[in-house]
């Protein structure tokens, strides 16, 4: 029935052919429910065709950019908290209008507050697909049934303390009884309990005990994260890791194959671990019964805080409309298909997602049943998603949460590590980061970008900068062969120019003029003055830090990078056997995907089990006296904690782009056939020596390109943020925040694109020095045909 | 610039000198067996994992090789009729191919222009070409995609292809300036006496004689064009429009990365460009240039 009225409804207002653009992004297992619903939803809707697109990477990205060039696609994918960065905009509707469209639509079935999250102001403004609550305990039956603990059912409790009179009814003490500790005092041969990632466990507890992280998640003004409660809640956390042992601590978890806390619990280390049910398709790919390393496993509900109220983090998604659509009746239609009883059935089919309507949420297919294929039987008490449903709490909806509680949440990870006290560092950083959101709220009162006045200046900055070029030029007298020179010039000049001029010069110009405004991309833009140059001198917190680490960073990878290409394009010059062979294997680190090279490093660097550890603490490194020679820069257990440290997470950075020193050494082997063979003869005759025909042949000759070298590395290196972001996304404690990183964070995260700008603009300027000092500095360059 | 010695030692230099040479060249592939196991260890890394299936991915260390080894994830990757890999190799052979040539071309020319002509604001406009590498392109994205946007070119190739024809980007017209400038100046006085103009030398003295410069930018920028990854991302809707480093993107999902597909399709792509750069890496060959006759 449902059916046949949304047909009419769809055939009634589409007499053309509409078309409508729907992106989501999921990945390839998602799509092909998505997909195939998408063709259901076609089929009961003749004459609207959906494009489905989906948006695997930099997804919040692409969408800003679509939305800001009026090109946005008709319904996106959103989450709670992203959708206010649009909605506060004006830029998506408010879904209530719709509603009467369609009759049978009812949203008092769906989960109150998963509704609450996706609205603001009682306007509903992204109609949920699922709920997730993080609330899963994924167990492992053999090891309970040996430990002789019953299976949990859910009604177990926390405390701070272990309490041994309530047995397996203390989840500690499960936790306790489940830990096997290893027989030399190393680590444990297994842990009782691992999150899913670090804070899942430290954000269940401060949320049972009533704290918040915020005092409005919508529309701050207090930044929470000094509260007595979150404090303890992170110390206690750490505690059970790094004291008790019977979690495994972040670095261990990260120790662990593919820095995945269900690998843990797949190869039995954990016999308890933590997450969303969003695990469960991977685990039943990984456990097929029969089969070696199968154990027999289910789930049960998190505990609750004795002396608290059941709260648990978690997440959601849905589908939005954007205003700039031209259909949103079809939209809503599309909608309401996808994120209503067809889409949710069909997800739920596959087991991906939890409905997010009730009554879907407790029958078959998402709990299982007597029509349930056997394979998906597992896990029986899916029940639980359901119960915990009531007790979830989303993460902050405010589009400022990104960015303060980056500021406030700096320290936890040195918390986490063991190097601080919670109630030492986590107050002086909520501090900072309620400072950075009383500023955020005080701009929220500026007045408009004056655009007329902007143009002016735009063309103003033109024409001074045209004046400058042409400045030397000024009352020369020239020849007729000079006249023609300027034409040729000009004409082998003209496709960049031209270039330049039509697609880089208005871009320019544009972020310039936008480093004195408060600009979001999305909403006109607000005059700020100096406000933004001011504030990066003078109160942002991470400005400094940045450029300095930027600073050291550049002095000392570049350097090393071009030695590093120089000496490795030398020994690749000479006439050996296999050396294309031998030039591609050293190319190769420059192709690899930065996701692989990532994987492999954090692999090298890892502090116990590294390759890097492993080589400086084997009976070889003693030998050498590689150990002693680090002492200074290890950690309480003796070694070296290469990306974990302050100490040496940058250097270790440095070690890494070395690496990639495979398309400098490109650049310098073309340079190098510059350098023709009879000067070395000629060189060698003379008596010459390795160093000597060095200093005197090869390095003259090639100067110009070891010249450009330098040049493009400090542009570039400064400019560097992709190692940064995907190894140890600034940390520890600052220790790696590029200043592109920071400038990233900004412009994206916080939509302070303005802000950004201005960031940009300083960069450019230091990186403009660095290149006029090189460019005067010069004189060791030597052109063969100069001039 | 180069010291004459005496005549006296320089047969016992020589022979000291062929000597040093053999021992250097052992001394050299010593060092770049040694090395090349460092260089080699993503690739190794990479193909380990997309030869496994995707329980061995999960249970095994990353450094091991598979017990079954399996191209299975290869075939997977390839007949995947929802993630179409020939058609996203069409597209992004098209766009590599094209931009390629674009900049090859108008990147030289540039060069030629700044290196061997000397006209008005010539340095400063240097000076300007280098600052435009200077500005982080992350504050230009969204102006720069508005405006393709405003004259209809998102959702097509244009934005990957077309800018590559107007210079080819500044780092490519730099890295081929300091070249020219680096060959000598009598070859062009030579060939001005014999009657040519600028376009002569540009294109019948000086692109010969760059040869390596020329390939090493044509090799970086059909591997930039080939890898690029945001470019396509923003500008290309459409998933039939997608390229292969995007649209195998689609093997990462949100917390459930398919490592032993996406190896598997990361291996697919890099074979190309390792094959460009095989070829290409031929010209380099020791004493092809002839310069610095005195």
């Amino acid at each position: 029935m449902v059916l046949s009225t949304l047909c009419v409804l769809g055939c009634a207002s589409a007499q053309a052919d509409i078309s409508l653009r729907f992106v989501v992004w999921d990945g390839d297992e998602a799509m092909k429910v998505i997909t195939s619903e998408v063709h259901n939803f076609e089929v009961a809707h003749p004459g609207i065709h959906v494009k489905l697109e989906t948006v695997n990477a930099n997804y919040q990205e692409k969408l800003l950019a679509q939305v800001a060039a009026n090109v946005a696609p008709d319904v996106a994918m959103m989450d709670p908290a992203d959708f206010q960065r649009f909605s506060t905009r004006g830029k998506l509707y408010s879904l209530n209008q719709f509603f009467k469209l369609t009759p049978e639509f009812d949203l008092s079935k769906y989960y109150k507050n998963l509704v609450d999250a996706h609205s603001l102001n009682g306007e509903l403004y992204v109609l949920p697909r699922d709920i997730a609550p993080c609330s899963v305990i994924y167990y492992n039956k053999r090891l309970f049934r040996e430990a002789g603990i019953p299976y949990p059912d859910g009604t177990w409790t926390w405390d701070f303390q272990e309490r041994p009179d309530l047995k397996d009814k203390d989840f500690l003490w499960v936790m306790h009884r489940l830990t096997k500790p290893a027989a030399n005092g190393g680590l444990p041969a297994q842990w009782g309990y691992s999150p899913g990632w670090k804070e899942l466990f430290r954000d269940m507890i401060y949320l049972q005990m009533g704290a918040r992280a915020l005092d409005d998640y919508a529309s701050p003004k207090r930044m929470l994260y000094d509260d007595p409660r979150i404090i303890k809640a992170t110390q206690f956390s750490a505690d059970l890791a790094l004291v008790n042992h019977w979690m495994p601590s972040d670095t261990e978890i990260t120790n662990a194959l593919q820095s995945n806390a269900s690998q843990l619990f797949t190869e039995q280390k954990v016999a308890m671990f933590q997450s969303g049910i969003w695990e469960v398709p991977g685990l039943r790919k990984e456990l097929i019964p029969g089969t070696k390393g199968y154990f027999e496993w289910d789930i049960a509900i998190a505990p609750v805080y004795a002396h608290g109220v059941r709260a648990y983090p978690t997440g959601g998604s849905g589908y939005c409309i954007l205003k700039q659509t031209q259909h949103p009746k079809e939209a809503w239609l599309l909608t309401q298909w996808m994120a209503g009883p067809h889409g949710m059935l069909a997800m739920a089919r596959a087991g991906l997602a939890q409905p997010g309507i009730h009554e879907l949420a407790i029958s078959e297919p998402w709990i299982p049943g007597p029509h349930t294929p056997i394979d998906q039987q597992v896990p029986h008490n899916r029940i639980i998603t359901d119960q915990s449903a009531p007790y979830v709490v989303f993460s902050p909806t405010t589009i400022y949460w990104s960015e303060i509680s980056g500021i406030g949440g700096q320290t936890h990870e040195l918390v986490f590590r063991g190097t601080a006290k919670a109630q030492d560092v986590m107050p002086p950083a909520n501090l900072r980061a309620q400072k950075r959101l009383d500023a955020l709220i005080h701009d929220e009162r500026l007045v408009p970008f004056d655009w007329k006045l902007g143009g002016v200046a735009g063309v103003v900055l033109m024409g001074i900068l045209g004046a400058w070029i042409y400045a030397p030029e000024r009352g020369k007298r020239r020849s007729t062969r000079q006249k023609k020179d300027n034409l040729a010039g000009y004409m082998f000049i003209l496709p960049w120019l031209l270039g330049t001029i039509l697609f880089t010069v208005g871009p320019m110009v544009l972020s310039f003029l936008m480093s004195f405004a408060d600009w979001d991309i999305i909403r006109p833009a607000k005059w700020r003055g100096a406000g933004n140059y001011v504030e990066a001198a003078t109160f942002d917190p991470t400005f400094w830090k940045a450029l300095s680490v930027t600073l050291m960073y550049t002095v000392a990878a570049v350097p090393l990078g071009v030695a590093a290409s120089l000496g490795l394009a030398m020994l690749l010059n000479t006439k050996v056997w296999g050396m294309p062979l031998w030039r591609t294997c050293y190319y190769l680190p420059s192709l690899a995907s930065a996701v692989a090279s990532a994987l492999i490093w954090k692999k090298v660097f890892q502090a116990d089990g590294g390759i890097l550890n492993g080589f400086i603490y084997s009976s070889f490194g003693h030998l050498a006296g590689l150990d002693k020679f680090l002492a200074p820069f290890a950690d309480a257990t003796g070694k070296v904690n290469w990306l974990g440290s302050e100490k040496t997470a940058l250097f270790s950075l440095v070690l890494m782009s070395v690496w990639g020193a495979g398309s400098g050494m490109v650049i310098l082997l073309a340079g190098l056939q510059n350098v023709p063979q009879y000067l070395y003869e000629a060189a060698t005759l003379d008596g010459a020596g390795h160093l000597s025909r060095f200093r005197n042949v090869t390095l003259p000759l090639v100067s110009p390109t070891l010249f450009f070298s330098l040049i493009t590395g400090f542009i570039g290196s400064f400019q560097v943020f992709s190692s940064a972001l995907l190894m140890t996304d600034g940390g520890p404690n600052m220790a790696t925040t590029f200043f592109m990183l920071h400038l990233y964070k900004q412009a994206f995260l916080s939509l302070r694109m303005g802000y950004a700008s201005a960031l940009a603009w300083v960069l450019f300027a230091v990186i403009l020095v660095f290149t006029v000092a090189q460019l005067r500095m010069s004189k060791w360059v030597y052109y063969e045909g100069g001039k | 610039m180069i010291r004459r010695g005496s005549g006296e030692i320089s047969n016992k230099a020589a022979n000291r000198a062929i000597w040093l040479e053999q021992g250097g060249k052992g001394v050299g592939l010593v060092t770049l067996l040694l090395g090349v196991a460092v260089f080699l260890l993503p690739f190794y890394v990479m193909l380990a994992m997309a030869l496994k299936d995707q329980s061995e991915v999960a249970t095994t260390s990353m450094w091991s090789w598979p017990v079954h080894p399996t191209l299975a994830n290869f075939v997977e990757v390839l007949t995947n009729p929802n993630v179409s890999f020939a058609l996203f190799l069409k597209n992004t052979t098209f766009i590599a191919v094209t931009s390629t040539i674009g900049v090859v071309i108008s990147s030289s020319m540039a060069a030629y222009g700044f290196a061997r002509v000397e006209f008005a604001g010539r340095d400063r406009l240097f000076l300007v070409l280098l600052a435009t590498m200077m500005l982080p392109g992350i504050v230009t994205m969204i102006p720069t995609y508005v405006m393709y946007a405003s004259i209809g070119w998102v959702n097509t190739f244009k934005p990957l292809i077309i800018p590559a024809f107007f210079g080819g980007g500044a780092f490519n017209i730099f890295l081929l300036r300091q070249f020219y400038l680096g060959i000598p100046r009598e070859l062009d006085e030579a060939a001005v006496l014999d009657g040519a103009n600028h376009w002569t030398i540009y294109w019948k003295v000086l692109m010969p004689l760059t040869k390596p410069a020329l390939v090493t930018v044509g090799v970086f920028s059909f591997m930039g064009a080939w890898r690029d990854f945001m470019g396509p991302l923003l500008y290309l809707n459409e998933p039939e429009k997608q390229t292969l480093e995007v649209g195998l993107r689609t093997y990462t999902a949100l917390r459930a990365e398919k490592w032993h597909l996406l190896m598997a399709g990361s291996v697919l792509v890099i074979i190309p460009i390792l094959i460009i750069f095989f070829i290409g890496q031929r010209s380099f060959i020791k004493g092809i240039v002839m310069t610095g006759g005195k």
